[in-house]
């Protein structure tokens, strides 16, 4: 399949928070005014400044700690839900890359009502930013078609993030996901084959980030979890709390 | 670093111990990792369960303040497991040494201890001399009065069950982790430490280190690729910095500084130039008095003649004996003896040691000057927290400095790495580079003493060469070749002859004669006759073991990886032929070198190594390591204040009453601060966890510049305490509410972070309790951002270094209100 | 609603530039590429090395031409240790070189004073010149009580700085030593 697309190793993620910043930096985010609330994970979440958020969890399993790093992020879904919920109020409101699949809010998506557009979304992605504008990362549309990488992924030190052309990155993800497998049984590729940014964890995806994979619906367990047709997508959200 | 950042990725075994490397040098694992790919093994041994311990392969609690004992018990696996590398042992270390037999230790004090001076005579350490004056050896390690085997005894009494009751480490961890390190003391396996402030910010610093020189050495680790020592820096030019010398205790190129009974060069000389008996030791201190007269040629110029002993007097000299370090010279504020005060881009109050004695200081003084990029706590101080302005008469000015970006120089990184930057945009407003400040007021000071004639003593400041300006501004280019150093008249050296005003090519070619001038020589080099070095972009590498030779420019020489000379067995091959650092190559007729040289690195030296290919030994070879006066590397180092051998002590505020190991329960010649305002709690109840201060990605130091800039202050927006889930319980703490943290000197409050990732000690059987702050944090900004955790730490320092105790003491942590 | 073509070509973001669009046509789905302009294409470059922690990272700055400003900085791809990449701290350098608190004026604060005071350079060397001498020269001790020659200025110290560069801190040193200070210290030995 043609487009690009970003693995991210959480095997070699240190929360440096170098892409947390790095992707303000890009997008000439502003910052929040925020508390320490008993955790390293901040701002708290994505919001309409922070398009990249590290979250943090610790864990304790057989009487061993582990701390899951988790950097969030827009997925850039092959078949986008906040797509179909928007597009169906304000045609044109979303670009969906040819070339890269890069998904892209324009301007357009303020008239689109945005609590169906944020909660179409499987990972709890989209925001609003201070001038009412839904707001999300952008793969960096402008460096990729430019020839550059997403200046998170440019920025990681350790290479938990990848960048590149899809099919290429998904032999990497599958290639690093058989080298660990023995190491770490309950490894798993996150919604791969759906998502242009795959995540690799090493422990129940829930354990790292409540909205790490698309949420299963057992009431209708038909196609692809997590993805419905646009209208009833927007009927159902609400109800599935996704 | 004797090796550097890159080189991390040639190791098979790194130990990373009393540094936080994932979080504090977070691109180092970018190469940390590295090596972990190609199957290396990462230890992270730390009181706390950090984002470095998540990407090691073994984690190992230990209690803050025991890495001695931990590292103890590695020598004590070592020897009785055969891991060392004997070969190692017994060509390049003082292993075989005979110790005379004044030497001893009992109950925990080696022999010589003054208990009314609280100092050693380190006399009673001294080596048996042949009659050549060399140290007498025994190559087998079997006499009982060898080094090697003293070594075995010292720290026999280090066994697994007392090192797990002290460190709080469970034994397995304590195997896994020296199974694995110890692994490396094999010639094709490497074995590296990353260490930083976790080691030197106790009163028993120095001796953390040399516990790992001393595995290191017994390893085979040092000079080879993915081994050595490696000191994890904390600023970017801290090494810079102290290369040039802005330390009280030595001038720049580590020359000591001179004292007061060394009243002319030849005094300063004899007592500062080592001498060796040995032909096959290099000894390259030796060449001191030529550095020295070289740095009187930099600073003085022709006013430096041999007449006048090149203007030598005119240094100041510190009283012998006596401490002009940071605890001291905030004590002799603190007691009024400082009248002017530069915190020239540094905020002391908020990074040192009882910070609120250092900010009661402040108020003594008639005048200071803080120069830096933000406010801070330091220049603010009279309007800080508890002060009254009105009845605070001291004058501040405070400069405002360019930012890195908006100046062109070069820095040091901790692989001795001096990279040459550039300006990128002009500095705001009317802030200058910190260069273009000194050298204009300097100008200014010295237009003072031009005018008032009967001025005290105005030679230095009316001799001082300052020609750093070209169209009257500050030229760093100029700068940085008066470091390198000059050629002051023509000199033929060999068949080469050197014009006067020409740069020196590297320091072998340094005078002691008045005909050089260099300011740094460990930087001759740097700067020379091929131009700016340490400007180089040039990535082109055949080493193999990624040394990047020609990008920026390393001191010594360009040397990248340093004690090379150890890397090869004695006939000149590399240990561990698939990583070579250096080899010597060459003809060989009858089982000799005929002839030959050194390939790969700059090999430390030029002269052939020690035998031949035969086995036969070499009249010109030299010993391994060449900046120690007999050559070899020191197990035993009669060089220390506290001893020759590492010997755990607990900190001075410690949470058990009886050290396990012996009856000195802390370091009986520790730097210890004495004012009503430098208080210990030991064993008090009062204050009954163990408290240690750390740091955070986001920030940096005390966050001058961190805490102003929104991306980071909003990743780690408050002071926090992290404390463990069972403290939370005994306390009735919620994880994210405010507490007291409280320590004998101060009190701080801070967000609770309850975490999984500290867990209590079992220490001698009773159950410790350990906390952390990070002291990025001051009152001027943000508000509800918190203040210094320096307001608890400790007054007490090692002896050797004197840097302070910041990392284990003790705190109360307490419910607010409580 | 027609789209016009500044709606069309403005993509949502927090920043009122945005993403800026160079693309014909209107109909978005069917566009094959875009020419997306980077907003750092006719920035001059130039390399340093980062300010904190001494791994020594190259950081590439972006400095419009026109207004001489750093517009934006990022890892130096060239350099060997980083290739390209930064943590936290060295990838907010931007806020260094942008930054409303930057400290851009110099400063006094007169005895019992709770204000600071706006001042001038030259004012302000000259000031500290002569405090400088008049304290040094104060306190100056040629010998100690010992009778050993030490030409010292015993009353005024000086801390910093692992900030400045090499050349930076030899000058500094050279300056505090021919005065005669003896107190002088920094970050290392904290």
């Amino acid at each position: 399949m043609a487009g690009k697309s970003i693995f991210i190793d959480t095997t070699r993620c240190t929360a440096c928070r170098g892409c947390q910043i790095a992707c303000k930096n890009w997008n000439r985010n502003g910052a929040s005014a925020t508390r320490n609330t008993g955790s390293h994970q901040n701002p708290p979440d994505l919001d309409g400044n922070t398009f990249k958020v590290v979250r943090f969890s610790e864990v304790e399993t057989d009487g061993k700690v582990c701390w899951y790093f988790f950097p969030d992020q827009c997925r850039h879904c092959l078949e986008p839900p906040c797509k179909d919920a928007a597009e169906g109020y304000v045609p044109n409101s979303v670009i969906q890359d040819k070339a890269t699949g890069a998904v892209v809010y324009t301007e357009k998506m303020k008239e689109a009502p945005f609590d169906e557009v944020k909660s179409s979304c499987p990972y709890n992605i989209p925001r609003l930013n201070g001038m009412a504008q839904p707001v999300k990362c952008t793969m960096c549309i402008d460096r990729i078609s430019n020839g550059l990488k997403p200046a998170c992924v440019r920025t990681c030190p350790t290479s938990a993030m990848n960048f590149g052309e899809r099919d290429e990155i998904l032999q990497m993800a599958r290639e690093r996901l058989a080298a660990i497998k023995e190491k770490y049984p309950k490894a798993q590729l996150l919604d791969a084959d759906q998502v242009r940014v795959i995540y690799l964890v090493t422990d129940d995806p829930v354990k790292y980030h409540k909205n790490a994979v698309a949420s299963v619906t057992p009431a209708i367990g038909q196609g692809q979890p997590g993805r419905f047709a646009g209208p009833i997508k927007r009927i159902l959200g609400n109800v599935l709390g996704v | 670093m004797t090796n550097h950042w890159i080189d991390l990725a040639n190791s098979d075994c790194i130990l990373i111990m009393g540094s936080n490397a994932a979080e504090n040098h977070p691109i180092s694992f970018r190469w940390v990792l590295k090596a972990q790919d190609n199957g290396a093994t990462v230890i992270h041994v730390d009181p706390r369960f950090t984002r470095t311990s998540t990407k090691a392969d073994i984690y190992a609690p230990l209690r803050s303040g025991t890495d001695i004992a931990f590292l103890g018990g590695m020598i004590k696996y070592i020897l009785e497991n055969d891991k060392f590398f004997t070969s190692y042992v017994v060509n390049y270390t003082n292993g075989p040494y005979i110790v005379g037999e004044k030497y001893s230790f009992k109950d925990g004090l080696f022999s010589g201890f003054n208990s009314e001076k609280k100092s050693y005579d380190s006399s009673t350490w001294a080596f048996e001399l042949d009659d050549q004056g060399i140290p007498k050896k025994d190559l087998t390690l079997q006499d009982p009065r060898c080094v090697f085997q003293l070594l075995k005894t010292h720290y026999s009494r280090y066994d697994l069950d007392i090192v797990s009751s002290v460190t709080g480490t469970p034994k397995d961890d304590l195997l896994k982790v020296y199974l694995a390190y110890s692994a490396t003391g094999v010639s094709d396996k490497a074995g590296t430490i990353m260490y930083a402030m976790g080691w030197c910010q106790h009163t028993v610093g120095v001796q953390n280190i040399r516990a790992m020189s001393i595995i290191q050495l017994l390893l085979g680790n040092m000079g080879i690729a993915g081994g050595g020592v490696n000191a994890l820096r904390g600023e970017s030019n801290v090494q810079g910095s102290t290369d040039a010398g802005l330390l009280f205790h030595i001038l720049p190129g580590y020359l000591p500084s001179p004292t007061a009974s060394l009243a002319t060069l030849a005094d300063y000389n004899k007592k500062n130039t080592p001498t060796s008996k040995d032909p096959l030791s290099a000894n390259w201190w030796q060449n001191r008095p030529k550095y020295m007269v070289s740095l009187l040629k930099a600073l003085y110029g022709d006013a430096a003649k041999k007449e006048n002993d090149f203007c030598y007097s005119w240094l100041p000299k510190g009283d012998e004996g006596k401490s002009y370090s940071w605890l001291d010279l905030f004590d002799a504020m603190y007691s009024k003896q400082l009248k002017g005060f530069f915190a020239w881009g540094m905020n002391p109050a908020c990074s040192g040691a009882n910070a609120n004695k250092t900010r009661e200081a402040f108020a003594n003084l008639d005048w200071m000057v803080n120069v830096n990029v933000f406010d801070n706590e330091t220049a603010s101080f009279w309007r800080g927290p508890g002060m009254n302005p009105k009845q605070i008469k001291t004058e501040v000015f405070f400069l405002p400095c360019a930012a890195f970006l908006e100046k062109e120089g070069s820095i040091s990184n901790s692989g001795r790495w001096a990279q040459w930057r550039y300006k990128a945009q002009e500095p705001l407003g009317d802030s200058k580079p910190d260069g273009d400040i000194i050298y204009e007021l300097f100008k200014e000071i010295r237009d003072l003493y031009k005018k008032d004639k009967k001025a005290k003593f105005a030679d230095p400041i009316l001799n001082l060469k300052w020609d750093y300006a070209t169209n009257n501004k500050f030229d760093a280019h100029l700068a940085a070749k008066a470091i390198n150093g000059y050629w002051l008249e023509d000199k033929t050296i060999g068949d080469k002859t050197y014009k006067k005003g020409e740069l020196v090519p590297a320091f072998a070619m340094l005078q002691d004669d008045g005909s050089t001038s260099s300011g740094t020589w460990i930087y001759c080099q740097s700067y020379n006759q091929d131009g700016n070095n340490m400007a180089r972009r040039d990535k082109s590498d055949s080493s193999g073991i990624g040394l990047y030779p020609k990008w920026s420019w390393a001191w010594p020489v360009n040397r990248r990886i340093i004690y090379n000379r150890a890397s090869v067995d004695p006939t000149g091959k590399p240990w561990n032929p698939k990583k070579p650092v250096i080899e010597y190559v060459g003809e060989v007729k009858d089982g000799k070198y005929a002839s030959g040289s050194w390939k790969g690195d700059v090999p430390d030296g030029p002269w052939p190594h020690l035998q031949n290919p035969d086995g036969s030994p070499r009249a010109d070879g030299k010993l391994a390591f060449i900046m120690r006066s007999d050559g070899y590397g020191a197990l035993f180092g009669p060089g220390l204040k506290d001893g020759p051998f590492p010997e755990h002590y607990e900190p001075l505020e410690c949470p058990v009453e009886k050290n396990s190991f012996g009856l000195q329960l802390n370091n009986p010649i520790a730097a210890i601060i004495k004012s009503e305002r430098d208080v210990i709690k030991t064993c008090d109840p009062r204050y009954p966890f163990v408290g240690t201060t750390y740091r955070v990605t986001e920030h940096w130091q005390t966050g001058v510049l961190t805490r102003n800039l929104p991306w980071l202050i909003e990743a780690e927006p408050q002071l926090f305490v992290e404390i463990s889930e069972q403290l939370a319980e005994i306390r009735n703490i919620k994880n994210g509410e405010k507490v007291i943290v409280e320590s004998a000197r101060g009190m701080l409050e801070a967000v609770a972070i309850v975490t999984k990732r500290f867990r209590p000690f079992t220490i001698q059987g009773t159950e410790i309790h350990q906390v952390g702050l990070p002291w990025h944090y001051g009152w001027i900004f943000p508000p509800e951002g918190g203040d210094s955790a320096n307001l608890l730490t400790p007054s007490v320092g090692d002896p050797n270094t004197r840097i302070p105790e910041s990392k284990a003491f003790m705190v109360n942590v307490r419910k607010k209100g409580a | 609603m027609k789209l016009t073509r500044r709606s069309f070509l403005k993509v949502s973001s927090a920043a009122s530039a945005g993403l800026a669009l160079n693309g014909l046509g209107l109909d978005l789905s069917s566009v094959r590429a875009y020419a997306w302009e980077l907003r750092t294409s006719e920035a001059k470059e130039t390399p340093t090395i980062c300010c904190y922690c001494a791994v020594g990272c190259g950081i590439l700055c972006h400095t419009d031409k026109k207004t001489g400003k750093i517009i934006y900085t990022e890892g130096d791809a060239d350099h060997p240790i980083n290739n390209g990449t930064l943590c936290a701290k060295g990838a907010s350098a931007y806020q260094i070189a942008q930054n409303e608190k930057r400290a851009t004026n110099v400063l006094y604060r007169a005895p019992n004073s709770d204000k600071w005071q706006v001042k001038k350079w030259d004012w302000a060397l000259k000031e500290i010149a002569k405090r400088v001498k008049k304290t040094r020269d104060a306190g100056f001790a040629a010998g100690n009580e010992q009778g050993q020659i030490v030409n010292r200025c015993n009353d005024i110290a000086s801390v910093g700085s692992a900030a400045l560069d090499n050349e930076e801190c030899w000058l500094y040193q050279a300056m505090l030593r021919s005065l005669g200070i003896v107190y002088i210290e920094h970050q290392a030995r904290i």
